[in-house]
């Protein structure tokens, strides 16, 4: 970091005499002396830039899939222009209202119960005053994340059988034994009740390390002024941490149509697809395991536009109410 | 290795589906492929090909080298990584003198990898697949420039193939397109012993401790379900995988009412299709009563082979359905040792009403959608990818796919092949499944003609040496429907109807059978068939079954 700082001294004093008759506030002149005082960073930053060129603004070419009749024998350039048939099919498709209902159902039910489930969960560890008990609960609860979802989803499968690990649970509260994952009201539940379980510890380290940021003269005022810790932590530790929350949360908002297909697919079974079948699963079926290329792509298409403009809501919104956005 | 080839297939897949396909690196390379027209006369392409068939002798001469794609049976894949790796592949590669090199998708995935290698272009040299499944039929990746015509490579560099081909012209129509084109080395069930693979089973020592006969027919499978339940505490009488397709496509509850829930051949010579019949309500009646009763694995959406296979080794289930080998043998050999007395025996097909002769029953096609090899428009050394190919369907190659090596896997009694210890009592512990793996591919599938003299020694239990006869059901052929494939232009058509069918059906079939659904909707469920267009699809069928009857 020195180095860096002691290079851009010289470099600046250079790029001054030799620019001597160019304009201070030309766009050029600002990107060169921009470029000498900080080439290390931008040669920091030049894998992201890669890495997005190469898989994220590329790969926008081949949407274009969307709108023809992809043969991969013809190519991308080569395969007929359908327009939006792609489209007209998905939309007029049966399953296209349950699909979308089942997609926005869950997406905001996760959103939902799983959004503060680790902001709820920092704040309790934040609030623990043994260090060894803290560390131990905080271990305990990353550890689901590191499990594949494939066990994870095998794992919550056979509990969830009539002689599995839940249903014994169930029968000690008085229930009676059932095939849990067979009741299209039980799945969403499941589906995430386990997302949390699997996520929560993991999601709440950002807000762990937003927490620590918070300045620690406020809870002392705050003591002075005869406030207890739940009113310190109304009013002291939240609104410290907003800022954080609401970046999260249009994160959140923006991925919030594109939920993944894998742990639909694993967890799911036709007895369920009343409520289980989402989008990208649907997608799956048809693309991947039907090689509905292009209509798979204008189905994905349509999801991404759906979270481009949630996303774009949401900003606007948490601006208007809340202050911060991420642009 | 396995791990980063299906994450990297995830990975591929997911970021195709985000409406980002990653694959658009150039066209493929089509551009260069002679495709097109319904000939598809290739010959041309085929490098050195001016050694005359006579003259050839395996092994061939030179270096060979082709890429070989296809899934690796699981039972190899418990003890190898590659095909290549097993003594089978070292020596189809001596035997030949090709060099493979082989390459498989991660287990239950090879559809999916099967589906990105053909958009992405870049195919291994021969493909081991599902050929008939291809979108569009065989004919359309054939037009689409994935594969070759083979009729001419047959001609050139096949002669044993051809010669086989020509003395079976029941298996000929089967393995060629509407247009006469050769797409596969095909697998071929070289008896009618052999077609037949899957059927129930139930655990005799029960029925004989409880003093009952053999289920013949729906009542009496309900009274010997009840009293398995009853006086045994069965929790699932009757369990098996009804999430597996192949399986449930041949549900033999479903045959017993002459509808299997899939396309079969009616006896006025139409197609139809089985789970828009009346005969599909009574079974769906049955088992939604059957299912209330405590009679079928309550888990039964979810149930896979590992549940199952518990349910069935601890007494918690008392019959099921499905293979001799695989599943009969293999829980046989589980449960003897905690349980000496457990004995599967295979029942017959049931039928609706006692007294009857069952009609329907599972039989696989003389060519079944397995195990067929194509040679891709990326193969440069044609004639070694033919010829290697070629020489499992000669005397020698014959013998050494299904039996081994001679005096190493099999010697000859009495001019029968029989396996040797390698084989039958394997020297390492290995059980009889995964020795025969390792040494031959006569007990699975692949590119060549399987032979019945492997069966009777494969099958060492009582209950599988009977299963072949037990399950024979002798009507069974004529409502079996051949592989047929619709046109090109038809199948776009057809796989996006059907895709719609056949996730409604599911659906539908199980909250039947769950009681979630009452069966006095089945009307109604019947005219969203027909509002998702099933008379188009029968129609389609149907002039893809006159077109096969013209081969």
């Amino acid at each position: 970091m020195k180095q860096s700082t002691i290079n851009t001294g010289q470099g600046v004093s250079d790029s001054v005499r030799a620019a001597k008759p160019v304009d201070r506030t030309s766009f050029a002149f600002r990107a060169k002396k921009d470029w000498v005082q900080n080439w290390g960073l931008y040669l920091m930053f030049l894998p992201v830039l890669v890495y997005f060129l190469l898989f994220s603004y590329k790969p926008m070419y081949g949407a274009l899939i969307a709108f023809k009749n992809y043969k991969p024998a013809l190519g991308f350039m080569g395969s007929p222009w359908v327009g939006f048939d792609q489209f007209t099919r998905f939309f007029t498709s049966p399953f296209f209202g349950r699909l979308i209902k089942n997609t926005l159902f869950l997406s905001f039910e996760l959103l939902i119960f799983g959004f503060p489930a680790p902001i709820v969960l920092a704040l309790l560890i934040n609030e623990v005053q043994n260090k060894h008990f803290k560390k131990t609960v905080q271990t305990l609860t990353y550890l689901p994340h590191f499990i594949s979802l494939i066990v994870v989803v095998g794992m919550i499968t056979d509990f969830s059988m009539t002689s599995g690990l839940f249903n014994d649970i169930i029968v000690l509260f008085g229930g009676s034994r059932s095939p849990l994952l067979q009741n299209p009201a039980l799945y969403r539940p499941i589906y995430i009740l386990s997302d949390i379980w699997q996520g929560v510890g993991w999601g709440s380290i950002i807000y762990l390390s937003a927490l620590s940021g918070v300045d620690a003269q406020l809870y002392e005022a705050a003591t002075i002024d005869g406030a207890n810790r739940f009113q310190q932590l109304l009013h002291v530790t939240l609104p410290g941490i907003t800022p954080t929350i609401i970046t999260m949360l249009i994160l959140r908002v923006g991925r919030l149509m594109s939920i993944g297909y894998e742990k639909t697919i694993l967890l799911y079974n036709p007895s369920t697809y009343d409520t289980a079948d989402i989008i990208s699963s649907y997608v799956y079926r048809v693309g991947i395991q039907e090689q509905g290329w292009s209509y798979s792509t204008a189905i994905g298409l349509f999801n991404s536009l759906i979270n481009l403009l949630l996303l774009l809501i949401t900003n606007k919104l948490s601006k208007k109410l809340a202050g911060t956005s991420l642009w | 290795m396995k791990k980063t080839k299906k994450s990297l297939a995830l990975f591929v897949a997911a970021s195709m589906l985000t409406g980002v396909i990653a694959g658009c690196s150039g066209s493929p390379s089509s551009s260069a492929v002679p495709s097109g027209s319904t000939g598809g006369n290739v010959n041309s392409t085929a490098p050195s090909g001016d050694s005359e068939p006579q003259e050839f002798t395996y092994p061939m001469t030179g270096e060979h080298a082709i890429t070989y794609w296809a899934s690796l049976n699981e039972t190899v894949s418990h003890d190898y990584t590659n095909l290549g790796e097993t003594p089978f592949g070292k020596g189809l590669m001596e035997n030949t003198g090709v060099n493979i090199t082989f390459q498989h998708p991660p287990t239950g995935g090879a559809a999916e990898q099967f589906n990105l290698l053909i958009a992405d272009g870049s195919l291994p040299d021969v493909m081991e697949y599902s050929w008939q499944t291809y979108p569009g039929g065989p004919e359309k990746a054939i037009s689409d420039g994935n594969i070759y015509a083979l009729n001419d490579i047959i001609d050139q560099y096949c002669p044993n193939l051809k010669a086989y081909l020509e003395s079976r012209p029941d298996v000929d129509r089967q393995c060629k397109t509407d247009n006469g084109n050769y797409y596969m080395f095909p697998f071929v069930r070289g008896d009618p012993g052999l077609q037949v693979t899957m059927g129930l089973m139930i655990r005799q020592d029960w029925l004989d401790e409880l003093g009952l006969s053999t289920p013949t027919c729906i009542d009496e499978w309900h009274d010997v379900l009840t009293a398995f339940k009853e006086k045994k505490g069965a929790s699932a009488p009757f369990a098996y995988e009804f999430t597996m397709g192949s399986l449930t496509n041949n549900m033999p509850f479903a045959y017993a009412y002459n509808a299997p829930r899939g396309f079969y051949l009616g006896e006025d010579g139409q197609v139809h299709f089985g789970a828009a019949e009346e005969g599909y309500k009574q079974y769906l009646t049955t088992m939604n009563q059957w299912y209330s009763e405590g009679l079928l694995d309550p888990d039964i959406a979810t149930a896979s082979f590992d549940q199952v296979s518990a349910k069935m080794t601890s007494g918690e289930a008392g019959a099921s359905f499905g293979w001799a080998g695989s599943r009969m043998g293999v829980w046989t050999n589980a449960a003897i040792a905690t349980d000496p007395n457990f004995n599967l025996q295979p029942v017959p097909y049931p039928t609706a009403k006692a007294g009857e002769t069952p009609k329907m029953g599972q039989i696989d096609n003389l060519v079944p959608n397995q195990g067929g090899v194509a040679i891709t428009t990326s193969c440069k050394d044609v004639e070694a990818a033919a010829r290697m190919l070629d020489w499992a369907y000669s005397d020698e190659g014959h013998m050494y796919y299904n039996f081994g090596v001679e005096g190493v896997s099999y010697t000859m009694v009495n001019g029968e092949p029989v396996y040797t210890d390698l084989i039958l009592n394997n020297p390492d512990g290995l059980g009889i499944a995964a020795a025969m793996v390792a040494h031959i591919r006569g007990n699975y599938n692949g590119p060549f003609v399987q032979d019945l003299r492997y069966l009777s020694q494969y099958y060492t239990i009582d209950g599988q040496k009977k299963s072949n006869t037990t399950w024979t059901v002798a009507t069974a052929p004529n409502y079996a429907l051949p592989p047929v494939t619709p046109t090109p232009e038809e199948s776009e058509e057809f796989s996006a109807i059907m895709n719609e069918i056949n996730t409604y059906r599911d659906e539908m079939t199980l909250k039947y059978i769950l009681g979630t659904e009452s069966l006095d909707t089945f009307d109604n469920y019947v005219k969203t068939l027909e509002q998702l267009n099933l008379s188009r699809a029968i129609e389609i069928e149907n002039a893809a079954l006159e077109r096969f009857n013209a081969r």
